[in-house]
C-alpha cells in the first residue's frame, strides 16, 4: 500500500530518520494525508524486517536513526511504480447502504435523503474549487492535480444522486 | 437589501405544451449575487432566463427586475428594458458574421445611441481579446467568440447578466477561462444568473445553486465559503492492512 512505497520513494533520494520521513511525506501530499510518527516507525521496522531498507550507522536513539534504501527495496519500488493501480473500485458505500435501508424502513420517499446528499456534494465541490485555487496560487501544481481528481470524483457522485432521484430510486419496492 | 430579481408563482405553458415548462416558480435574487441554475434537459432553465430577460412573457405570475414589473411594460418598453438592464450570453454566441468583433460589441450601444467605442475597446481589453477587435467571428476560436459575446452583453452596463450555458460549446480550457471572467465580473459587483450543466464550474463562483426539475425549484442550496485546510476537504485513502 502506498505509505510503504511512499516511504521507500522518499528514502530513494537520501537517508532519512523517522520525523524527516513523516514531514516530507505529509508535505508531498499537501496535508491531505496525515500520518502519525508511530505509523512511520512501524512502517520502517517492517521494511527493515523485509530487507527493503537498512539503518545507517549505530542503532541507539530511534529518533536519530536514519534509514536508506536497500537493493531489494529499490527493486520493490521500481516494480510498484511500474504496476497500474488495480484492485476494486472504491465507492462511497455509506450513502448507498443508507438508501437501501431507507427504502425498507421509510417506505418510499428517498428524495429528501438524496437532496441532502446532493447539497453536501455541492458544498464539497465549492470547497475543492477554493482549495484548487489556493494550491495554484501557492504554486503547488501537484496538489492542484490531486484536487482536480477529487473534483471529478465528486462530480460523478453528484451525477449518481441525480440519476437515482430521476429514477425514483426505491419506488419499485414501495409499490 | 432589495431583491434585484423576483419571481412570484410564475407559470409558463408553451403553445401546444401539455405540461407547463415552469410550474409555480418563486425565487428572488439579490443585487451582487452569483447564482447557478442547474437541472436536467427540458426542466425549464432556459425558459426561466428568457422570462427574466423579457424575451418572453409568463402565462401567469409576476416577474420584477430592478423593481420593474415586466407585465406593466409594453412591447417597446420591454425592448428598452432588455437593452438597458439585461446582458445575455448564450451557448452558441450568436455573433453577426458580417460584423467585426468590435462592431458586434457595439450593437446594443448603437441601439441606445451614443458613442461607446472606447468602452467597447476597454471591455475587449479587460476580457483579454483586444487583438481580435477588427477580426470577423469566423476567424475566432470558440472561446474568443464567447468573450466577444460577453463584451457585447456588458456594453450597456446591465444591472443583470444572464448566461445560458456559456461554456456548453467550449472545450475545458476555454470554458475555464470564460468562467474565470464571469467570476471576475462578479467580484467587481456584477449580479449574475448562470445556467450550466457543469457543477464543478458552477461552484467555482456561485455560492448559491438552484435546482430545477420539471419546471419546479426543488432545491435552493446556499453554499459556504470558509477557508478549509486541505485535510478537511481531501483525505487520501490508505488501507492499513499490509503487514
Ligand atoms: N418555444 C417553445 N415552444 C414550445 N415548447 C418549448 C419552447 N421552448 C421550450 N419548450 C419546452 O419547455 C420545456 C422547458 O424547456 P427549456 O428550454 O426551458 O429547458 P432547459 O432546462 O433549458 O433544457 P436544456 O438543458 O436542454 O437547455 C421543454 O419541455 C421544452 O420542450
Ligand atoms: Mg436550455
Amino acid at each position: 500500500m502506498s505509505l510503504k512505497y511512499g516511504v521507500l520513494g522518499l528514502l530513494k533520494g537520501e537517508p532519512l530518520h523517522g520525523y524527516e520521513v513523516k514531514n516530507r511525506f505529509e508535505a508531498m501530499l499537501g496535508g491531505t494525508w496525515e500520518v502519525n510518527i508511530g505509523q512511520i516507525y512501524t512502517t520502517l521496522q517492517r521494511l527493515e524486517r523485509d530487507g527493503l531498507v537498512k539503518p545507517v550507522g549505530q542503532r541507539g536513539d530511534r529518533r536519530k536513526l536514519q534509514y536508506e534504501l536497500s537493493d531489494a527495496g529499490q527493486k520493490a519500488l521500481d516494480q510498484w511504480l511500474a504496476q497500474p493501480d488495480s484492485g476494486p473500485q472504491q465507492l462511497h458505500e455509506d450513502i448507498y447502504v443508507k438508501l437501501l435501508l431507507a427504502t425498507r424502513i421509510a417506505n418510499g420517499d428517498l428524495q429528501p435523503m438524496l437532496a441532502r446528499q446532493k447539497r453536501t456534494y455541492l458544498q464539497r465541490l465549492r470547497d475543492l474549487n477554493r482549495l484548487e485555487e489556493r494550491a495554484r496560487h501557492d504554486g503547488r501544481i501537484d496538489l492542484a492535480r490531486l484536487v482536480r481528481g477529487a473534483l471529478l470524483h465528486t462530480e460523478a457522485d453528484l451525477k449518481w444522486m441525480d440519476e437515482l432521484s430521476s429514477e425514483r430510486f426505491g419506488a419499485e419496492e414501495a409499490e | 437589501m432589495i431583491d434585484l430579481v423576483r419571481l412570484t408563482d410564475v407559470n409558463k405553458v408553451y403553445q401546444g405544451g401539455i405540461t407547463g415548462a415552469l410550474n409555480g416558480v418563486s425565487i428572488s435574487v439579490e443585487k451582487g449575487e452569483f447564482a447557478a441554475i442547474m437541472g436536467p434537459s427540458g426542466s425549464g432553465k432556459s425558459t426561466m432566463l428568457n422570462l427574466i430577460a423579457g424575451l418572453d412573457r409568463p402565462t401567469s405570475g409576476t416577474i420584477t427586475v430592478g423593481g420593474t414589473d415586466l407585465a406593466k411594460l409594453s412591447e417597446g418598453g420591454l425592448a428598452r428594458f432588455r437593452r438597458d438592464t439585461i446582458g445575455f450570453v448564450f451557448q452558441f454566441f450568436y455573433l453577426l458574421s458580417n460584423l467585426t468583433a468590435l462592431e458586434n460589441v457595439l450593437i446594443p450601444a448603437q441601439l441606445k445611441g451614443g458613442d461607446a467605442k472606447a468602452h467597447a475597446r476597454d471591455l475587449l481589453d479587460k476580457l483579454g481579446i483586444k487583438e481580435v477587435a477588427d477580426k470577423y467571428p469566423a476567424r475566432l476560436s470558440g472561446g474568443q467568440q464567447q468573450r466577444v459575446a460577453i463584451a457585447r452583453a456588458l456594453i450597456n452596463n446591465p444591472m443583470l447578466l444572464l448566461a445560458d450555458e456559456p461554456t456548453g460549446a467550449l472545450d475545458t480550457h476555454s470554458g475555464d477561462q470564460v468562467m474565470e471572467l464571469l467570476g471576475g465580473l462578479h467580484r467587481d459587483g456584477q449580479t449574475i444568473l448562470l445556467v450550466t450543466h457543469d457543477a464543478k464550474l458552477a461552484t467555482r463562483n456561485a455560492a448559491r445553486v438552484l435546482s430545477v426539475v420539471d419546471g419546479r425549484i426543488v432545491d435552493d442550496a446556499r453554499l459556504e465559503s470558509p477557508e478549509r485546510a486541505a485535510s478537511e476537504v481531501i483525505r487520501v485513502r490508505s488501507e492499513e492492512t499490509s503487514r
